[in-house]
């Protein structure tokens, strides 16, 4: 908001304030941070910071009373400024001219008018205009020039009526009823409703309470005799109707923040001097005041003890404490080692005792409190065990090679989930997406109940902009549970995601056609990134169809009993496509909650030092006889001294038949008493490779010592 | 000449030893020739002692043995040289070029954010707070209204909320801050209370190189008996010299949060200029980087604290911003793009 410092000046003695650099910092001290100064003439222009709670701040006289009270400085006497107007006024009392009626009294606390008759069509003086050019506000005419100049020296609005428009001279203040029309001063037909204020006249709605003023009885190059007029309005009455309506004024600014109720007739009596100086005429003799609802001044009590404990400055004193308030307008008794202490009406804002402890503190200076630091105590923890997991997920798969990024949640479920379907699905994710009401994009207005499309669109970003490969993961909530709406938590899941394109294993020792990333890179980092919590034994692997992944190259994991814990696969053909990825990308998502939080507990186990013996096994085998079930094979097979098993090749190609794979086992033996002899392991060796060779479909084409 | 036998031998073995033994083939027959158990020079010339008149034995037998020494000494020699040859030879065969790239595996990297926000958590773990969490998806009671904004506050105003299409008792919305969480740690757990929130918060702002509307805080709250102002002071000027290094002055004015009274604006003394004026700091010499004040009783009253018993602090800052700071990168918008080159710039150990 712009200032003037000539307008402050008339207030308070700024060069006594150290000048424009000086009420800068005395302003800072205050809490109105000075975004900017500018020179403009002989004057210099504030770009002043207000905080939404000091509407009293928002006018010359209130930041003036600010400057005056940080630099202990008086404020200049101005009484005869906001005094009536007596020496202009002539003629017939405003009371013969005009009446007010207030049907909405807790709405409208105070409704105060002035009337000056017979001005002409002069413009606003030069002076004024001068005042009102600085802080960069338009000079439109004498009337709306006076209104404007008022507002910008006290913060309190004012409107002017062309009186002889208003139908029987009446001013009516109540709620709009429904569908009542009102054309705004912008041009604009504002359709009303029962929660707004207007005030009429005895035909129609005039003015829009406290927001803008109507077109039809706006002052005009024609006008002759004005009303002015300066109200209280309730804030939040305002402030519905304004919103509703997409209107935001100076008026509104202020009304809804909350005015000076005891501003109105200072204010009025100033802007009909003003306006009668500028356009000629008189005031008509008599302000006229109509009351709402009581507006009670209010008190509270400040304790010393209190004061020193909050400020934590133990040689703060009463005395101090009552002379910084009663520079900012409050006045004090004092009782013992407390007082009593009466809030001004334009210091809406302060309410309880500890407000006023924070006003004694700005007087002060924040700077000049002592600084300490609290007691220690032991030192903290994490709260929420979930945040240990997904730590240790995050360094595990930077540790692997994966940068961590950040997406925005914001998505489409129809067009940016839909391959993701059968994933959501069976992570119980609710069909109808958690949506935004007000969307910064219309087209994205959901809530994303997956990581992976938005970490794939990064994965594609980098290949677009010139990357070989990447590798990204994100750790973020999705919103797609079923959540209760009184427990706003209850929509959440905490996931890691992780993709990759391109070449994992690209270097200069390693042959191109090895440096692609397939589904084993995929698992093997959800396995890695597991295994603080679950060995990879404890997981179950389940082939999955998931139209975001290639079938047959994608499958969840779930704990040995059954809890699901993710998915990984690679990145089907048609999600590829959509973003340019190469071929060799892979993808995994791993639900955070469901990984037990408590880590796996680690025993001694003895372990035989004496040699083992190896061998491989050989044999060919359908491709649809799993892994999983080879491996029981063997265990059922209970060969003696067995220490390991692992599958060492598969192959497939010449040699091999259609539909069949060649698995070659390494089995290693050992024994915890005694050396193995060859011919005790070639006996459990030959003993599987006939277990095996019994089965349909398997043949065995060898075994040898490895 | 000498017709010895003995000198014979030794004298073409020393001829053949001075024209150079280059292989392991050539040393083997070498060796073959004169120490071969059938046909080797030496054994037949110790053969034919049994031959020798017994006058002349002792003295032919001390030359031949002596003969087979020097032959078996040079030969041991030799075969360590051609032994060292072939390693040397090996060694070369396997040499490398050391400046080629080593195999580093993929280097990956933590997001700068997590970088900073695990600094952030750090420093106040020591001090004794403990880090808690909160849900992104909020309602407008703990966002709000517990917080002291009541409903058709122009505070309101200044956090641009998105908010929720789902009917709720109390509007469900993106948490605008990280405030909500000192709601629902005080409410779970009373006073006194040290948690730090670290998280990420909605806000609807367009995006630009200083807005987005994803951004990071981190809300530090501490309630217990007798704390102060001072105690605010001391924790956030620690808190900033722990973060920006020695020497960063604190600096606290006023300002207004609805849920704290009194209120605080915090701002550092720039850490690129060191207070003096520069660009960065448009002049001033100082850096607004916190919010703080002392929490409202309104606050501590809602959650069942009695305000007379207990009084606290809260503060607030953005993890986003202390990142930019930080790493002098200059749009925000670089940390939400997931590009590979920005991201490996941090990637110190994870």
């Amino acid at each position: 908001m712009k200032f003037s410092l000539d307008w402050l000046s008339e207030f308070v003695d700024t060069a006594a304030a150290g000048g424009a650099e000086g009420v800068r910092a005395l302003l800072d001290q205050a809490g109105f941070p000075v975004e900017s100064t500018q020179l403009a003439g002989s004057d210099t222009v504030l770009d002043v910071e207000i905080t939404p709670n000091r509407p009293d701040a928002m006018g010359h006289r209130g930041l003036a009373r600010e400057v005056a009270a940080m630099a202990g400085l008086p404020m200049r006497d101005l009484e005869a400024r906001y005094a009536e107007p007596d020496e202009a006024s002539r003629g017939e009392s405003a009371e013969h001219l005009a009446s007010i009626v207030i049907r909405v009294p807790r709405l409208c606390r105070r409704f105060g008018a002035r009337v000056v008759r017979d001005i002409g069509s002069a413009p606003a003086t030069a002076g004024m205009r001068r005042s009102l050019a600085a802080i960069g506000a338009k000079s439109i005419s004498a009337a709306v020039d006076a209104t404007n100049y008022v507002l910008w020296d006290t913060g309190q609005p004012l409107h002017a009526f062309d009186l002889d428009k208003l139908a029987g001279g009446l001013v009516i203040v109540r709620r709009a009823t429904h569908g009542e029309r009102l054309v705004t001063l912008d041009g604009v037909e504002r359709i009303l409703e029962p929660s707004d204020v207007v005030v009429a006249d005895a035909e129609r709605a005039v003015s829009l309470a406290g927001i803008m003023g109507g077109l039809a009885t706006a002052v005009t190059a024609g006008t002759r005799n004005v009303l002015l007029e300066a109200a209280w309005w309730d804030p939040v009455t305002v402030r519905k109707t304004a919103r509703r309506l997409g209107m935001h004024t100076d008026a509104s600014h202020r009304f809804e923040r909350g005015a000076d109720y005891g501003a109105i007739p200072g204010a009025l009596n100033l802007a009909s001097r003003l306006l009668v100086e500028s356009a000629g005429g008189a005031a008509a003799p008599g302000l006229l005041d109509a009351h709402g609802s009581a507006f009670r001044l209010r008190r509270t009590v400040l304790r010393l003890a209190r004061l020193r404990l909050l400020s934590g400055d133990p040689s703060l004193t009463l005395d101090f404490a009552e002379e910084a308030l009663s520079r900012l307008g409050f006045t004090s008794e004092r009782r013992g080692k407390r007082i009593g202490v009466r809030i001004p009406y334009f210091r809406a804002d302060v309410r309880r005792e500890d407000d006023l402890v924070e006003e004694v503190l700005r007087v002060y200076g924040y700077n000049r409190l002592p600084t300490r630091l609290p007691a220690a105590t032991a030192p903290g923890e994490f709260r929420e065990p979930l945040r240990i997991v997904e730590d240790r997920l995050t360094d595990g798969a930077a540790a692997a090679g994966f940068f961590e990024t950040i997406q925005y949640p914001f998505v489409d479920r129809d067009s940016d989930e839909a391959a993701w379907g059968e994933w959501l699905r069976i992570t119980d994710t609710a069909l109808e997406p958690l949506a935004i009401l007000n969307p910064l994009d219309g087209t994205r207005r959901h809530l994303r109940a997956t990581l992976l499309p938005g970490l794939l669109d990064t994965l594609a970003r980098n290949i677009r902009r010139g990357a070989e490969g990447a590798a990204v993961f994100e750790i973020g909530r999705t919103f797609g549970e079923q959540g209760e709406s009184d427990r706003p938590e209850s929509f959440e899941s905490r996931r890691f995601a992780f993709a990759l394109a391109g070449e994992v294993r690209a270097h200069w020792s390693v042959p191109e056609k090895l440096r692609g990333a397939d589904f084993f890179d995929a698992k093997g980092l959800v396995e890695r990134l597991l295994s603080p919590w679950l060995p990879a034994s404890a997981l179950r692997w389940k082939s999955v169809a998931v139209h975001g992944m290639t079938a047959g190259a994608s499958a969840t994991v779930e704990t040995r009993a059954g809890r699901l814990l993710g998915l990984a696969g690679t990145v089907s053909i048609a999600e590829r496509q959509k973003r340019d990825l190469p071929a060799a990308a892979f993808a995994g998502e791993i639900l955070i909650a469901r990984i037990p939080s408590e880590r796996r507990l680690f025993a001694y186990r003895e372990f035989s030092t004496l040699p083992a013996v190896t061998a491989d096994l050989s044999f060919a085998q359908p491709k649809d006889l799993t892994w999983d079930a080879v491996e029981t094979l063997v265990r059922d097979a209970r060969l003696a001294n067995l220490e390991s098993l692992e599958c060492h090749d598969r192959y497939e190609g010449s040699g091999v038949r259609e539909g069949e794979v060649k698995t070659t086992l390494r089995l290693r033996f050992r024994s915890s008493e005694r050396t193995l002899s060859q011919e005790e392991v070639n006996h459990e060796v030959r003993r599987l490779a006939e277990a095996l060779g019994s089965r349909p479909g398997i043949t065995v084409s060898g075994w040898e010592k490895a | 000449m000498s017709n010895d036998p003995v000198e014979k031998v030794l004298r073409s073995f020393r001829e053949e030893l001075a024209r150079g033994v280059s292989s392991r083939a050539e040393f083997e027959r070498l060796k073959g020739a004169y120490l071969g158990r059938e046909k080797g020079l030496v054994p037949q010339l110790l053969s034919t002692l049994k031959t020798l008149p017994a006058s002349e034995r002792a003295a032919f037998g001390a030359s031949a043995n002596a003969a087979k020494n020097e032959v078996e000494a040079a030969l041991a020699e030799l075969a360590g040289e051609i032994q060292r040859r072939e390693a040397a030879s090996r060694d070369r065969a396997a040499a490398v070029d050391v400046t080629l790239p080593g195999r580093r595996g993929h280097a990956g990297g933590l997001h700068p954010l997590t970088v900073v926000r695990r600094r952030i958590e750090e420093i106040f773990l020591r001090m004794g707070y403990s880090i808690a969490d909160g849900p992104e998806v909020e309602s407008d009671f703990h966002n709000f209204e517990a917080l002291n904004f009541p409903p058709e506050h122009p505070a309101r105003d200044t956090q641009d909320t998105l908010l929720l299409d789902r009917p709720a008792r109390s509007p469900l919305l993106l948490r605008t801050h990280t405030s909500p969480v000192q709601i629902r740690e005080m409410r779970k757990h009373g006073a006194p209370l040290r948690i730090l929130c670290p998280g990420r918060v909605y806000r609807k702002d367009e995006v630009d190189a200083t807005h987005s509307p994803v951004f990071h805080q981190v809300e530090g709250l501490l309630v217990d008996r007798g704390i102060s102002m001072a105690d605010l002071k001391g924790t956030v000027s620690t808190f900033l010299e722990e973060l920006f290094g020695k020497g960063t002055h604190a600096r606290f004015i006023p300002t207004f949060f609805p849920f704290v009274e009194p209120g605080v604006d915090v701002a550092m003394s720039c850490i690129f200029c060191k207070g003096t004026g520069c660009p960065k700091c448009k002049g001033s010499g100082w850096i607004e980087i916190m919010g703080a004040g002392m929490v409202h009783p309104r606050v501590l009253q809602g959650v069942a604290i009695d305000p007379e018993e207990y009084t606290g602090f809260a503060f607030g800052l953005g993890i986003d911003r202390v990142a930019l700071l930080h790493y002098g990168f200059p749009d925000l918008r670089l940390l939400f793009e997931g590009d590979e080159r920005f991201l490996r710039q941090f990637a110190g150990p994870a």
